[in-house]
């Protein structure tokens, strides 16, 4: 559990995204809803044949709120030595989602592997995708209300969130309010005397 | 128990409930409740290096019918927790639970929304087996304890009420 | 979502009669083979197998948002526990995507890469052991099971022996390791290595050259190299269609360029094609496993010299006012990595395992996205198991490997 000393998120960045660092692990592209279906299209006429991975982030701090993150590899199916596979090109298309209008096309038709990767960004962070077969939750139960990874839904779980830690406290047979008995202290004493070889005349017992 | 010497041989006299009581400890057969790295090291414990058969436990059974012990291994997810009421539920009478590892028990190290924070808030549970996982060690002490449990008549015993 | 006569199917099926003779079944999420917990939902016809619908989330565990409300260096402990057959091959890929934030990858210590490749090896053993047994199992060929276990045994003895613990240790550390490799590791890898290959022997003996094994796998759930790649498959699933693509060759990682190992493929694509798959890359592992061996014999350091993120070593904590700063902030406060975002991918014991790691500046990740390997490849199931028996459901799905902390997470 993090400690109360904490430094304050003054110097922390809104949007990660924008920050580039000097880090060559793909291509990045940035684009918006309305845009997202033609570029991956035009992507994948371009040999990224694989869709890597489907994520969601959660920016409150910024608009659009929300980033759908594309991970494609270039990949081709006849490649059939190490050679010909070689380094093939990655490249990672941040969508930019907002709050209000929180929809993106579906790629289910352009890679079958984007099914099950859609419902989890539906079922964690509540963002649609028009024309997916079968959009439910995939990870929660069918009826669980609110989005977990949004950053305004508790770690806990609104239900969960106020009760205190650790949960075994709750749990102890020793009635809460039980005031202190006043002989732990003298039990101790016992204890240590004990464990040294004194002898100690039992009085309190 | 005693053997008596008495005309016409040797009579072994003892309680009924005792004999059923030895008999159903030298055979608990555990439910296969693999949820998750718990799974892993229960399956050690069956394994050669361990071999919980030498305990009784020869076979895991699938099905609830069949099962006397369920061991909860694992996390309980919030999906999965009326799938485990409903198996313990369907385990026929006398049952035992052992909740391995320190999820089952109270959430473990996983204190959020998403994992159950003790199998023992959907059934009862009898021994508590704390680690992340528990060594299969930590395991077979649990269903010896179980067995000790089960020869002194508690909870679950054969006239013992769920 | 509804079968194709029209019956609901999910969350409480109901017995309704369709007239057509298909059955819906509901397999799992309690079912003997002990793969975890999945539920597949599957429209029968006699036998054949006419739709297959895999339900996840039994086991989601939210290790994405725990993570974010650790520290840097305490989210590895529950990245950990998602694929828990080999927990440290999790660890090493968000360690290096953490190290690729802050900058730090060049000055990782050499052996500190050696041994982090000798572990994540050993783990792929053990992994496949887990694999192969259970694999058995299924089918009924339970000795194999016994066999494979004792293997992952002696691994475990070297997991606990360095990191203190069978499974989970917390060993890998942001910048090398927590410390040295105990004396006597490789004296035991060393015997790890002589009984490896009498015991691959039997195994192979046992399961590869079983005729009914093979009967049971040959020409069951075909996959083709295109729809691999459609479907997004990776690791030995995909190389069993024929695509050589293993993030080590591809992408190297901690050192991996100067180990000479090969990339085990097969053309079929059927279950058999990925079981020989996955033993003949068992040897590599192990091929490549004697080559770091060698190498560990020079000692060096394992963790990176800048206190700002590799706690000091505790024996200077009493004579250096610094060092004993810097340990009580790594540990109550952690460091902060710098703002911006990396997708870190290696090559796991079920192909592809990647963590895009956000980072906004703080001393806590953002965002940790896994790539989930498994629950790619479990999603092929709802193709290659249509026109399948219902009795080959289980070594298709046994085939695929996957593991069920990484599906849901």
């Amino acid at each position: 559990m993090p400690s109360s000393q904490t430094p304050p998120a003054g110097s922390t960045a809104l949007d990660p995204t924008a920050v580039r660092p000097d880090i060559a692990d793909a291509r990045i592209i940035r684009v918006t809803p309305a845009e997202v279906r033609a570029t991956l299209e035009r992507l994948k006429g371009e040999g990224f044949a694989m869709l890597l991975d489907i994520g969601g982030a959660d920016y409150p701090g910024r608009e659009p709120r929300f980033d759908v993150v594309y991970h494609l590899i270039a990949l081709a199916s006849d490649a059939r030595t190490v050679a010909a596979v070689g380094k093939p090109e990655r490249v990672r298309v941040l969508c930019g989602v907002t709050e209000n209008e929180a929809v993106v096309p579906t790629m289910t038709d352009l890679w079958p592997a984007a099914d099950w990767a859609e419902r989890e960004v539906y079922d964690l962070f509540g963002i649609s995708f028009s024309g997916h077969p079968d959009l439910r939750r995939i990870q929660m139960p069918v009826e669980w209300e609110g989005y977990p990874l949004r950053k305004d839904y508790p770690l806990r779980g609104p239900a969960r969130e106020k009760t205190p830690r650790p949960s075994f406290a709750l749990k102890s047979n020793v009635a809460a309010g039980t005031p202190a008995s006043g002989k732990t202290a003298a039990a101790l004493q016992r204890q240590i005397a004990a464990a040294r070889g004194q002898i100690v005349k039992d009085e309190t017992k | 128990m005693a053997v008596n010497e008495m005309p016409g041989g040797q009579f072994f006299l003892a309680k009924l409930d005792d004999v059923a009581r030895w008999a159903q400890s030298s055979s608990v057969w555990p439910l296969t409740m693999g949820l998750a790295c718990c799974a892993i090291e229960m399956m050690t414990a069956t394994a050669s290096e361990y071999d919980i058969a030498r305990f009784g436990s020869e076979v895991f059974r699938a099905s609830p019918r069949q099962a006397d012990l369920m061991i909860v291994s694992g996390r309980v997810a919030q999906k999965m927790a009326p799938v485990v009421r409903r198996l313990w539920e369907q385990m026929a009478d006398p049952k035992w639970v052992i909740s391995m590892g320190a999820c089952a028990s109270s959430g473990g190290v996983f204190d959020n929304y998403a994992i159950v924070q003790g199998v023992d808030t959907i059934v009862p549970v009898d021994v508590y087996v704390p680690g992340c996982p528990p060594t299969p060690d930590g395991l077979l002490y649990a269903v010896n304890l179980i067995q000790q449990q089960i020869r002194q008549g508690g909870r679950g015993g054969i006239l013992a009420r769920a | 979502m509804t079968t194709s006569a029209g019956v609901p199917a999910a969350h409480g099926l109901d017995i309704v009669d369709t007239g057509d003779g298909r059955m819906i079944i509901s397999m799992g999420p309690q079912h003997p083979s002990t793969h975890g917990v999945l539920q597949v939902i599957t429209e029968l016809e006699g036998e054949t197998v006419v739709r297959a619908e895999p339900e996840i989330g039994y086991l989601h565990t939210g290790i994405e948002k725990s993570a974010e409300n650790l520290f840097w260096t305490q989210a590895s402990t529950v990245i950990e526990r998602m694929d828990y057959l080999s927990p440290l091959s999790n660890a090493c890929c968000f360690i290096m995507g953490v190290e690729q934030l802050l900058g730090i990858t060049g000055d990782i210590p050499v052996r500190a890469q050696q041994a982090r490749v000798m572990l994540c090896e050993l783990h792929r053993i053990a992994s496949h052991c887990v694999w192969l047994g259970t694999g058995g199992i299924d089918l009924g060929a339970i000795s194999g099971f016994f066999y494979a276990f004792d293997l992952r045994e002696r691994i475990l003895d070297l997991t606990e022996l360095s990191g203190g613990a069978r499974m989970h240790p917390n060993y890998l550390r942001i910048g090398g390791m927590r410390d040295d490799l105990p004396a006597g590791f490789l004296g035991k890898v060393d015997e790890l290595i002589a009984m490896y290959y009498p015991r691959m022997r039997e195994l192979r003996a046992l399961l590869q050259k079983n005729p009914i094994l093979q009967d049971r796998m040959i020409d069951v759930g075909i996959l083709s190299a295109e729809d691999a790649i459609a479907w997004g498959i990776t690791g030995p699933a995909l190389r069993a269609t024929g695509v050589p693509y293993d993030v080590r060759r591809a992408f190297p990682y901690s050192g991996y360029e100067q180990y000479e190992f090969d990339v085990v493929t097969r053309t079929e694509g059927d279950a058999y094609a990925r079981f020989m798959v996955r033993l003949d890359e068992m040897d590599q592992s192990m091929r490549i496993i004697e080559q770091v061996r060698k190498q560990l014999d020079t000692p060096g350091p394992v963790m990176i010299a800048d206190t700002k993120f590799a706690p000091p070593p505790k024996e200077t904590i009493a004579l250096s006012m610094e060092a004993l700063i810097h340990h009580f902030k790594i540990v109550s406060e952690s460091f902060r990595v710098p703002p911006g975002d990396v997708y870190q991918p290696i090559e796991g014991p079920r192909g592809e395992l990647g963590y895009y790691i956000v980072s906004n500046g703080d001393n806590r990740p953002w965002r940790v996205r896994t790539r989930p390997p498994s629950m790619y490849n479990l999603q092929v199931l709802k193709k290659i198991a249509v026109g399948e028996y219902i009795a080959d459901m289980v070594v298709m799905i046994g085939s695929l490997d996957p593991v069920f902390g990484e599906v849901d997470r």
